[in-house]
C-alpha cells in the first residue's frame, strides 16, 4: 500500500491535449472540451434480465434505458444505448460510482469503466465538417436528431458519440474513445478541425 | 457495400468482419460419422445467388447478424440478428 498511496490520478488527455488553440487563427471553427471527473459503466443485462434492469434504473436514476441508439439524459446521470440490452452509464460525480455499481450489479453485468474511456465535448459552426472527415455515419440533422447516440469508428479506432442540444456556438456533440486510443484520435481530431481554427478547454463530464 | 444493421442502421463494411456460409449446423463430434464432420468443416456450396452468411458488427453494436447477400452484386436483401435463429434451433 505504501507505494499506491503515492499515486494520482491522471487525466486521459495528459500529454495528448492541452487547453489553448490550434489551427486557423481567428476562426473559431470548432471547441474541444477536455471531459474530466465523471463515472463510467458498462451494463449488460442478462438473457431476459433487460426489463428487471430498466426498472431498477428508473427506480432509481430516474431514466427509462432506451432501446435504441439514443443517449437519456436526467440532471445527475445518462445511460447511453452501446448494443442489444447493453448499455453505459455516466455520472456526473465520480465518488457515487462504488455504490452505484454495487446497486446495479444486482441486475446486471456491471464493469466501472470511469477510467477507461477518453470523452470529449465538441461543438462549433464547423463541428460537422470537421466530423465528416472521419465519422463514416450521416450526422446531418435531418439523420442525426438531438439525443441519437452511435458506435461506430474513427480512423480505425471504435468510439461512442451521441448528440447534445444545439450550443450557441453551434452544433455540440460527445464522444469517447478507448483511453489508450486517446493518443491516436487526438492525431486525428487535430489534424481534421485545424483548418476550422479549435479552441480547447478543459471541463467536467 | 453498406450493411443495414438492424440494431445501428446502415453502415460501411469496415465495421463489420465476415465468418462464412450462416446455414451449415454442426454435427455432435461425438455421434456424428467422420464424413458428416468432414463436410461441416470443409465443404461449402459456392451459389451464384443469394447466399446466407455471418458477419459480425465489430465496430459498432458487437452483434451476430445473418445477411442475405447476392454473390453476383452484393445486394443485400435481408439482414437479421443471428441471435434470433440460435433461439428457433434450440425449440
Ligand atoms: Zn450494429
Amino acid at each position: 500500500m505504501a507505494e499506491t498511496a503515492q499515486w494520482t490520478p491522471r487525466s486521459a488527455w495528459a500529454g495528448i491535449a492541452q487547453p489553448g488553440t490550434f489551427g486557423a487563427a481567428g476562426r473559431g471553427g470548432v471547441t474541444a472540451t477536455l471531459l474530466e471527473g465523471h463515472g463510467l459503466a458498462s451494463l449488460i443485462a442478462a438473457p431476459g434480465g433487460a426489463e428487471a434492469l430498466a426498472r431498477r434504473v428508473e427506480q432509481s436514476l430516474g431514466l427509462a434505458l432506451p432501446t435504441a441508439p439514443r443517449i437519456v439524459s436526467g440532471a445527475g446521470h445518462d445511460v447511453i444505448w452501446s448494443g442489444p440490452d447493453q448499455w453505459l452509464l455516466r455520472a456526473r460525480s465520480r465518488g457515487e460510482m462504488p455504490s452505484l455499481i454495487a446497486e446495479l450489479a444486482r441486475y446486471a453485468a456491471v464493469s466501472d469503466q470511469s477510467d477507461a474511456r477518453a470523452a470529449l465535448r465538441l461543438s462549433g459552426p464547423h463541428l460537422r465538417d470537421a466530423l465528416a472527415k472521419g465519422v463514416m455515419i450521416d450526422l446531418h440533422p435531418a439523420a442525426f436528431a438531438v439525443g441519437d447516440a452511435a458506435a461506430t469508428s474513427v480512423a480505425h479506432l471504435g468510439v461512442q458519440l451521441w448528440r447534445l442540444p444545439d450550443a450557441a456556438e453551434g452544433p455540440a456533440f460527445e464522444i469517447m474513445v478507448a483511453r489508450s486510443l486517446a493518443g491516436s484520435f487526438w492525431s486525428w481530431f487535430a489534424a481534421s478541425a485545424a483548418e476550422f481554427g479549435c479552441r480547447v478547454v478543459a471541463g467536467r463530464g | 457495400m453498406r450493411i443495414t444493421c438492424p440494431y445501428c442502421g446502415a453502415r460501411d463494411a469496415q465495421e463489420f468482419s465476415y465468418l462464412g456460409a450462416a446455414d451449415p449446423v454442426r454435427p455432435d463430434g461425438m455421434a456424428a460419422a467422420e464424413a458428416a464432420m468432414a463436410d461441416y468443416v470443409y465443404l461449402r456450396d459456392n451459389p451464384a445467388g443469394p447466399h446466407r452468411e455471418l458477419w459480425y458488427h465489430g465496430s459498432g453494436c458487437r452483434s451476430w447478424l445473418i445477411v442475405t447477400r447476392d454473390t453476383r452484386t452484393h445486394a443485400i436483401s435481408a439482414v437479421e440478428p443471428a441471435k434470433v435463429r440460435k433461439a428457433g434451433e434450440a425449440a
